[in-house]
């Protein structure tokens, strides 16, 4: 019966191509953050107050005009987000921002001055 | 080998957490305390179906929310005396007259029927108080403020609160929803006492049915207030000034129906008609009528008239003008796609923006409005938004019209079922009405679909997802649906659309 099924389903698929079709998980593009008309404004339009002029008596309202190394507001990606945001500064488990946090036997073999010498001096250091 | 464990400091402090990029504001949850306690992530004034379903899906997203409300119930105009309300009655009115005029030829006798409007009424707030206390219940379930009083704004972060029980607080918000509403439309030279002038909001509390009740508007509002009243016994006239009913959203073939049912009803119609003036110093409300296009006058005396000419958005006492926001020419608070005033962390949502003053349309703003917040991103498709007027028939419909499909040069067949063919309307004795589905002549994309008839408002849910998804009207007519069942009729127009129904013969319209 679940062949039959399966048969029947092949050939339904086979003969049409439903408009409707599963597209996979949804992804949202969240990058944008521009001023836009409302998509009901019956002017389609945005007064000129929302307009790029800072106003100086609110932080948010000037952050979203700012620009340090390009603009701080959402629209972009530069300063779009506090440090606090990302997340602890600290390397995931496994992982080492220096070599001397690595376990002792990984670390660099301690150098002698002699040998110093003897690299420095193209190894006359060693005869003299 | 541990050149792999290895990752420079700079690469790590820029790589790691990649995937938290796009969050744009990070909830309270974990961070550094303020100054002062009072500091909400989001605060909402009103707390109607925009303001308590934003308060709960900031929360759900985990934003300290505080929601104001000076009604000193939840749920706004839709829960406590518009959607919920009137649908009681609208159920309850529908039952009775069932009842009194629809039995015999079903087969059931029923002696002495009476109406016992005070009951009707208590039953209709036993639903109210449900509900609102409901969503009190979600509010405290996700640790949602809830705060009875009237806020102004003091500051772009700062509201003052009078409070229901007196006294007075404030509040700051990173982040503040202005969701307060709309009100009915005053009609100028008849005061609203809610007794014999009414709005829509004492048409749900009359203490006994008027002799003759006169409705000026034949919108939604009107026509639903006003079938309610003429089942339980009033004399009804609807005076509207437009041509045809249903307001300007309806498909005017489904108006034309609707008025013809209606008048079935023995519901009366002034169409083409204006209110000059009323003068309510008698015992009768006198209203001075004439063509709308001039010429022919007339008196018309009623017990209780009703202003449904529709409604505005209601913004008064926010202190707007402490902030420098200012709503436009009807009233409306201008914000852009992402519900952003021109201060953007004061947001608007609902009916005191632009859009269809619909509660199932301000949901969707409130979800998406604390997800523009919180992810950076949000969803309202406005070409989906359905409507429904909830008479007998029940008339629905969602996306385009003819006449506007007409206006836009676009080509489209039409698919229309009766549902006089369809099997289980026809065992419920109740068939007037028809589908009818528009879809493009060339894609067969479903582009509107306009249905009058039984069970018409849950049938849309079916048009709405199609439309949402982008299907055909061969998608739905492939698609199996249940024997017997109403939404057969929507199936077989979406038949029609492509090709021929089964049950009805070519070629017929409607």
């Amino acid at each position: 019966m679940f062949t039959t099924t399966k048969t029947l389903r092949q050939a339904a698929s086979a003969a049409r191509t439903p408009l409707i079709k599963f597209t996979g998980p949804r992804k949202w593009d969240s990058g944008d953050h521009a001023r836009q008309a409302h998509p009901a404004s019956p002017t389609h339009e945005l007064p000129k107050d929302f307009s790029s002029t800072p106003n100086s008596a609110s932080f948010s309202s000037y952050r979203q005009q700012a620009q340090q190394h390009g603009p701080l507001g959402a629209s972009s990606k530069i300063g779009k987000h506090s440090g606090h945001s990302l997340g602890p500064v600290e390397p995931a488990k496994g992982e080492y921002f220096d070599r001397n946090e690595l376990p002792a036997r990984f670390r660099r073999t301690p150098i002698d001055l002699a040998e110093i010498d003897a690299i420095e001096t193209g190894g006359a250091a060693l005869w003299s | 080998m541990f050149r792999s464990l290895l990752v420079p400091r700079v690469a790590a402090r820029s790589a790691f957490k990649q995937q938290s990029l796009p969050t744009i504001f990070t909830p309270a949850i974990g961070r550094r305390g303020y100054a002062t306690s009072e500091e909400k992530d989001m605060v909402i004034i009103g707390g109607g179906v925009a303001g308590y379903v934003a308060a709960i899906k900031a929360a759900q997203l985990g934003l300290k929310v505080s929601c104001i409300e000076k009604r000193g119930t939840l749920g706004g105009t839709c829960l406590n005396v518009g959607c919920i309300p009137s649908k009681a009655l609208l159920n309850n009115s529908h039952l009775y007259h069932t009842v009194l005029h629809d039995t015999a030829g079903r087969g059931i006798e029923v002696g002495d029927v009476k109406l016992n409007l005070a009951k009707m009424m208590s039953s209709k707030e036993d639903s109210v108080t449900g509900l609102t206390k409901g969503v009190e219940f979600l509010f405290n379930k996700n640790g949602v403020e809830y705060i009875k009083g009237a806020a102004s704004f003091t500051g772009e972060h700062d509201l003052k609160i009078e409070l229901n029980d007196g006294g007075e607080r404030t509040i700051s918000g990173k982040n503040i929803i202005i969701a307060t509403g709309s009100e009915a439309m005053p009609f100028p030279g008849l005061e609203v006492d809610e007794k014999r002038i009414i709005t829509s909001t004492g048409a749900l509390s009359l203490d006994k049915v008027p002799e003759h009740l006169v409705v000026i508007g034949g919108g939604i509002i009107g026509l639903e207030m006003g079938s309610v009243w003429s089942r339980l016994g009033a004399k009804v006239t609807v005076v509207e000034f437009q041509e045809r009913i249903g307001g300007p959203g309806m498909d005017v073939e489904l108006a034309k129906d609707s008025l013809k049912f209606l008048k079935k009803q023995k519901i009366n119609f002034k169409m083409s008609t204006k209110v000059m003036s009323g003068d309510a110093s008698g015992d009768k409300i006198k209203l001075e009528l004439e063509a709308a296009k001039g010429g022919k006058q007339e008196t018309l005396e009623a017990d209780v008239v009703l202003l449904a000419i529709g409604r505005k958005p209601y913004t008064g006492g926010l202190g707007l003008e402490n902030i420098g926001i200012e709503p436009d020419e009807k009233g409306r608070l201008v914000i852009d796609s992402e519900y952003r005033t021109k201060i953007p962390h004061i947001r608007v949502i609902g009916d005191c923006t632009f859009g269809p003053m619909l509660a199932h349309k301000a949901e969707e703003e409130a979800v998406a409005v604390a997800e523009y917040i919180v992810n950076g991103h949000g969803h309202v498709n406005y070409g989906t938004i359905p409507s429904v007027m909830y008479t007998h028939p029940e008339v629905a419909w969602v996306g385009q019209t003819e006449e506007q499909l007409k206006e836009d040069g676009v080509t489209y067949n039409v698919g229309n079922f009766k549902f006089s063919a369809n099997s289980r309307a026809k065992t419920n004795l109740d068939t007037e009405g028809y589908v009818k589905i528009l879809a493009d002549k060339e894609t067969d994309r479903i582009l509107g679909a306009h249905i009058i008839g039984p069970n018409a408002g849950e049938m849309i849910a079916e048009a709405t997802l199609a439309i949402e998804y982008g299907a055909s009207s061969e998608d739905i007519a492939r698609t199996c649906h249940a024997h017997p069942t109403l939404a057969e009729a929507f199936k077989e127009a979406a038949m029609s659309a492509y090709g021929q129904p089964i049950h009805q013969p070519p070629n017929v319209r409607k």
